[in-house]
């Protein structure tokens, strides 16, 4: 199955770019498009309807420890002007 | 019917033509959603990249955007038809209100990508082939060059915002 392939293969890219890159704040969208290439091989894995909510938990989930991540290290929460 | 490799390149390019548009028009280029979304588009930006560029990058980082949308409802169609999709929207909308983002870009695009998915189901492919494409659209975006990318997306939004 070609799908499955380029997703795994993607994650696997992406995992070894998010440990090569120095900057802390530039690795969150290679890590960004592991999550996705993960939620993508949970559905391509489990092809059932229950399935649905795992990838919104876990896109979500992700993306909330991503928002937390970057959010600390720039200081916490800033006013805007 | 095509073989799956060209079906999945094709779905690249219409995932990506969706979230793109759907990011762009409702403005992710513009500023940073939280202060995290803020410090990678300056990150970005002292790498060499364009801020408005790695403002949109930031904020597909921060919370789930059109591109997330896509890709959710791909996977709630492979599942369960356009009902998971509509399903999959409301979890997103849910999702985007916990990570504290204010608009409507990743349930627009939710909900535009059920159906998009569901009508190229009805000539030839599959749910499967979407799932594939978008991680590849994503991987054009956010993982291939920051600098590249976050240009390309500055310039989308001159043109959006002129």
């Amino acid at each position: 199955m070609i799908a499955l392939a380029v997703v795994a293969v993607i994650a696997a890219l992406e995992a070894v770019r998010v440990v090569a890159e120095r900057n802390t704040m530039r690795k969150l969208p290679y890590l960004n498009v592991v999550s996705f290439a993960i939620t993508g091989s949970l559905m391509l894995l489990l092809p059932h309807p229950l399935t649905i909510l795992a990838c919104a938990a876990y896109f979500v989930g992700s993306t909330l420890e991503s928002n937390a991540i970057a959010s600390t290290w720039s200081g916490g929460i800033r006013k805007h002007e | 019917m095509l073989a799956e490799g060209l079906r999945v390149l094709i779905a690249a390019g219409v995932c990506w033509l969706n979230f793109v548009t759907i990011d762009v028009f409702f403005g992710l280029p513009k500023e940073g959603g939280v202060s995290g979304a803020t410090a990678i588009a300056q990150e970005v930006e002292k790498g060499g990249g364009a801020l408005h560029g790695g403002y949109m990058l930031g904020n597909i980082v921060s919370s789930p955007d059109a591109s997330a949308g896509t890709l959710l409802a791909s996977c709630a169609v492979y599942a369960a038809g356009i009902p998971g999709g509509l399903v999959m929207a409301l979890l997103v909308y849910i999702g985007n209100r916990i990570c504290y983002d204010p608009g409507y870009a990743g349930t627009t695009g939710c909900i535009t990508a059920t159906f998009i998915v569901y009508a190229f189901t009805q000539i030839g492919f599959l749910a499967t082939d979407f799932i594939a494409g978008m991680v590849i659209a994503i991987l054009t975006i956010q993982g291939l060059s920051h600098v590249h990318a976050s240009r390309l997306l500055a310039t989308l939004w001159r043109w959006r915002s002129a």
